[in-house]
């Protein structure tokens, strides 16, 4: 069985309007963040991976699942939809153990598993109040427990971090954590990108239903030739530095700090300008520190997608 | 096949506390009372209506056949012969005009007979009789054939079907309504499963609804005959036979309708436009080609009904129409066209459901 969730040309069109188009993904395990603004796919995709759409083009596999197995392919998959309704009258246990006893376990099972989801969203207290009087993040909670409670191998959550509060935010990022540890994928949209920075392994960006890129943040940093790369140098010679620096073709700008005990470095080449700094280093130059400053997600996002920053907070 | 039975089980029970304690569906279960109450208030004005009393010492309680007996321009002395001495009479004189505009004298005369469940006037001109007012009961006979065609135009084409279109059409369509049907998509069972839970329990909960219903009905209808005529009813003519076929046929209307109706959530967002096709489809069977009235369901429902209804000459050609059972099935063959029906409504559903897609956004 494949460990990947791939995606083949594919495309979704609702009617006239595009959803997505053309994506050729292979998301391998660990946690996967699909960023981008409003609109620009990432439920669409989610939607498309669990069968709830159908692709227009191509087609989706997941471990080597197609969403015409359903009685297979939920076994491994937990979708935590942004879909906030529940089916009229249950309560939050009852909501998570339907969940497991439609899958056709028998009752002591589905009881077992469902009060350890629930445990782990830490609600037991309020698990058999009606799931209709449950706050925005309780319910949220909720739904994740009913997402994990089955121990899926993928776990798919749109928009996770919405209206929960900060405690509530951490333990969830660490359960993905856990999840991710644990050889699972974890595919997460997230429009809070700090967050997304810290616990993402890859990042998928998206806009206007193409994904405009993929992969380890820090690479797809790299990819972005157009923008020179900004790295941030502390050390004791700045102006020094600074003068051998202008000596390279590929060093665009350099500042100094306004302490002057560093240098802001724009370069069109980074691995030209570390071979650089490590002839530097064995010329006698102390360095206290050479950081990147851009190769985060939110500077990824800000030079592929720009101006359309809407979902950015 | 032992796992999609536990699953339809675990789909069954989510479903029916949603069927049977919606408060959409409050209406069902009205549509199901109505004619329960028209068959209590025909039994309490039964029970209640005073046959006539004689308030004279001759008059005595005529049989039916002697009232059978009775025919047109019949003379006095030919209806005391067959009737005996009326229980009480009037006479009055008319005084009117011929079709010549010659003042003519008319001698009226009532006479009133009374029966056991009913009472009869004869009124006579000038000692024959020109016309008959009866009074009374319905009979046992009467009462079936009310009942079957309430049973069959009413019920069964109206209200049954009515009340299907609002269970079958919401097992997914309201599910739609509610964003809530991802959380049946996202389990880990065949679409091909869910759609039989669902419908399972849509047809419980129907078959529960309606049955009770029929059974109150004839309850309501049987209940004001004496003991004897119900003994003879149950012993003699096949009364539970008659009770287990409008059960019967009722439930088996439920899986008829029900899976028109569910296959029409599938395919459907607006109700009304399949409910009308349907209705106008089950109405105009009997003016159908032969090929197609098999595929309708009251085709195979008429054949299963247990009482005909009678045609008296003089209905008019529409209604006989309507009423009759031109091509007659055997009650076997009924049954299983019925379910065969049902069954490839349900199979072409199933091919639906597979790529059935979330789109809340447009509902």
């Amino acid at each position: 069985m494949s460990d990947q969730i791939i995606f083949e040309n594919v495309s979704k069109f609702y009617g006239d309007v595009l959803g997505v188009n053309r994506v050729n993904l292979s998301i391998p395990p660990g946690i996967t963040s699909l960023v981008g603004p409003n609109g620009s796919g990432k439920t669409t995709l989610m939607n498309l991976l669990t069968g709830l759409i159908r692709p227009s083009r191509g087609t989706v596999t997941t471990l080597g699942l197609t969403a015409d197995q359903p009685e297979k392919l939920f076994k491994l998959v937990g979708y935590c939809s942004q879909f906030d309704s529940f089916p009229k009258g249950l309560t939050g246990y009852e909501f998570v153990n339907s969940y497991l006893r439609l899958s056709g376990r028998d009752a002591a099972e589905c009881d077992e598993l469902a009060w350890q989801a629930i445990d782990r969203v830490g609600l037991r207290d309020a698990a058999m109040r009606k799931a209709a009087g449950y706050s925005k993040g309780m319910r949220q909670r909720m739904r994740l427990a009913q997402s994990i409670a089955h121990n899926p191998r993928v776990l798919i959550l749109d928009e996770p971090l919405n209206g929960l509060d900060p405690l509530v935010r951490s333990e969830t990022i660490a359960l993905c954590r856990s999840f991710s540890k644990e050889g699972c994928h974890v595919i997460l949209s997230s429009h809070v990108l700090h967050e997304v920075d810290i616990i993402s392994d890859q990042v998928i960006l998206m806009n206007g239903g193409y994904v405009v890129a993929e992969g380890n943040i820090k690479g797809v940093r790299s990819e972005i030739r157009e923008q020179p790369m900004q790295i941030v140098i502390r050390c004791d010679k700045p102006n020094t530095l600074a003068s051998r620096f202008f000596e390279e073709d590929h060093i665009v700008e350099v500042r100094m700090h306004h302490d002057k005990k560093g240098l802001l470095i724009k370069t069109s080449d980074p691995d030209r300008f570390f071979t650089l700094m490590n002839h530097v280093a064995l010329n006698g130059h102390k360095l206290e520190s050479v950081a990147p400053i851009d190769d985060d997600v939110n500077s990824v996002y800000e030079y592929l997608i720009g101006g359309e920053d809407e979902s950015k907070s | 096949m032992s796992l999609w039975l536990t699953q339809i089980g675990a789909v069954i029970r989510l479903e029916l506390k949603k069927t049977f304690f919606a408060r959409r569906g409050l209406w069902i279960y009205l549509l199901a009372l109505a004619p329960v109450a028209l068959f209590t208030v025909q039994a309490i004005v039964e029970r209640d209506f005073k046959v006539f009393q004689p308030d004279s010492p001759t008059g005595h309680p005529i049989s039916q056949q002697q009232m059978e007996g009775i025919a047109d321009d019949m003379t006095r002395d030919q209806l005391i012969a067959l009737l005996g001495q009326p229980a009480s009479s009037h006479t009055k004189t008319i005084k009117t005009f011929d079709d010549d505009g010659k003042p003519i004298v008319i001698q009226q005369e009532d006479l009133r007979y009374y029966g056991p469940r009913n009472s009869i006037i004869l009124e006579l001109q000038n000692g024959v009789l020109k016309g008959r007012i009866y009074r009374g009961r319905f009979t046992f006979e009467q009462n079936s054939y009310i009942f079957a065609g309430v049973f069959q135009f009413l019920f069964i084409r109206l209200l049954v079907f009515f009340g299907c279109l609002g269970i079958f059409m919401n097992l997914f369509r309201g599910e739609m309504l509610d964003k809530s049907l991802h959380y049946y998509l996202l389990s880990p069972l065949r679409r091909e499963v869910l759609l039989a839970g669902k419908f399972i329990a849509g047809l419980i909960a129907a078959s529960v609804i309606f049955t009770t219903s029929t059974a109150l009905q004839l309850f309501a209808t049987l209940s004001v005959f004496d003991p004897n005529t119900m003994s003879r009813f149950f012993n003699q003519e096949h009364g539970y036979s008659q009770i287990a076929a409008y059960l019967g046929v009722t439930i088996l209307a439920c899986v008829g309708y029900g899976s028109v109706f569910l296959a029409a959530g599938l395919l459907f967002r607006n109700p009304i436009i399949p409910a009308a096709a349907v209705l106008i489809w089950e109405w105009a069977n009997p003016l159908l080609p032969a090929l197609l009235k098999k595929f309708s369901v009251i085709y195979y429902l008429k054949s299963l009904c247990p009482v005909q209804i009678p045609t008296p000459p003089g209905m008019p050609a529409l209604f006989k129409l309507l009423v009759t059972n031109g091509d007659p099935i055997s009650a076997y063959l009924a049954v299983l066209g019925l379910l065969a029906l049902a069954v490839v409504v349900l199979w072409a559903s199933s091919l639906k459901v597979r790529r059935l897609e979330i789109n809340y956004t447009t509902e």
